[in-house]
């Protein structure tokens, strides 16, 4: 580290929590950095004071952009948390960079020619710093919004047997569901012919119902009209006579069950495509 | 404060095609802007042209707030529709305004000590634009996202 940025850092260090006030000040009344306005106060300070500190730190690293990373992603993450938009996340770093050199101006630290040279080296320090914590702060608050958005379509993603429908995958869920219709045939026949019987094993159909529905959206419906005309069928053939009134109703819930689960589940794809833009 | 300052700014202007060049090397070659790599490299020495006149505009203009508001939405989203990651596109900016810089620095511009005050004022004006470039542009990202959800939603 050059010996024209000491002063400044030596400055910060000392002052670090008069600057991280003032900082705070102006970042919780800003008309840019709205939702600072209601945190609690300590909390900010504390943040200013952690970057403030930064500076020392990055001056004796060997490696100064990982070094911003122990403020940038634990910045990230506090804001994130607290939904502060990223912008204005971003806007409250430019805002503690100003204070700093406000605060450098206000005490008189450059003022002689050599100190106004001494001034442009710290500038261009503490910029690149600045540069280096913008863009760790970005690609965080991104990294954050798509693990947020991951742990909430976790549970979908598991019941969607990966993304796409391409390849293994894709077989692998055809030969499922035909097991399944075999399955529900069986059971309709052994049912309606042997027993004589409606019975309770149409519940079961509501399986291959909602995983068809999961795995291609409103195509899934198809699974939910063949299990409804498969049951009506039943009846027609082999339960002359009783009333048929009950298994209508059943029919037409599989075939409402399937739509609206095969309609949310296109609406959640989307929002599955939409974070993939994100991240890219 | 135009006196100050209208050295730099000339400069960036008319070597806008140098320094785009630069920077187009620059952000091709760049770890932390990886989507930049295979993009073509006309295309993008247009984009930074552009974004140097529009910046000198910018920094003369009475309310740059204001007119970065008017310029740098469309600039984001046109780097939003082109598949540029936020971050990446901070970064570029970044490495536009290092290259004016940079510049600056190798054609000797700030010798003397009249010239080192001055450079002191051209520095922090030349920030201050690209703080609110910046702001804008990732205030404009966050909106298109934000949009596209709902947009997505509605569709349902």
């Amino acid at each position: 580290m050059q010996a024209y940025a000491a002063k400044l850092i030596d400055l910060i260090e000392s002052k670090a929590e008069n600057i991280a006030k003032q900082w705070a000040k102006d970042v919780m009344t800003h008309s840019r950095t709205p939702s600072y306005h209601s945190l609690p106060k300590d909390m900010v300070i504390e943040q200013g004071i952690n970057f403030y500190r930064l500076f020392r730190r990055m001056s004796l690293a060997e490696s100064p952009y990982e070094e911003a990373k122990t403020f940038s992603w634990k910045y990230a993450e506090e804001f994130y948390t607290e939904k502060i938009p990223l912008h204005e996340a971003l806007y409250a770093l430019i805002l503690m960079r100003r204070n700093l050199w406000l605060y450098a101006e206000f005490q008189g630290t450059f003022f002689t020619a050599l100190e106004k040279q001494q001034a442009v080296e710290s500038l261009n320090r503490t910029i690149l710093m600045f540069d280096y914590v913008s863009y760790q702060v970005t690609e965080k608050y991104q990294e954050l919004a798509i693990g947020d958005a991951n742990k909430r379509l976790g549970t979908i993603k598991t019941l969607l047997i990966g993304k796409g429908d391409s390849g293994k995958k894709s077989i692998y869920k055809i030969v499922l569901m035909g097991i399944f219709l075999i399955v529900a045939c069986i059971l309709t026949y052994y049912y309606h012919a042997t027993l004589k019987t409606e019975g309770l094993f149409t519940h079961l159909f509501y399986i291959p119902i909602i995983l068809a529905s999961i795995w291609w959206g409103k195509k899934g419906v198809f699974v939910a009209v063949f299990l409804g005309a498969l049951l009506l069928t039943g009846h027609l053939l082999f339960l002359k006579g009783m009333p048929f009134l009950g298994d209508i109703i059943r029919a037409i819930m599989f075939v409402v069950i399937g739509g609206v689960i095969g309609w949310l589940m296109e609406g959640i794809k989307k929002v599955e495509d939409l974070y993939k833009t994100i991240t890219i | 404060m135009k006196a100050f300052v209208t050295k730099l700014v000339d400069l960036t202007q008319k070597n806008a095609e140098t320094i785009a060049k630069q920077w187009a090397k620059d952000v091709k070659t760049n770890t932390r802007t990886y989507t930049y790599h295979d993009s073509s490299e006309d295309k993008i020495i247009l984009q930074a042209k552009d974004f140097y006149r529009n910046f000198q505009m910018m920094f003369f203009h009475e309310a740059p707030f204001e007119q970065a508001e008017e310029i740098f939405e469309k600039y984001a989203e046109e780097r939003y529709r082109e598949g540029i990651p936020l971050h990446e596109a901070v970064y570029a900016l970044i490495l536009m305004r290092r290259h004016i810089w940079l510049y600056a620095e190798f054609q000797s511009m700030f010798n003397t000590e009249v010239e080192h005050r001055q450079s002191v004022e051209s520095l922090s004006r030349t920030i201050l634009m690209f703080d609110y470039i910046m702001y804008v542009i990732t205030r404009k990202y966050w909106k298109i996202m934000k949009l596209e959800w709902l947009a997505k939603k509605n569709t349902q």
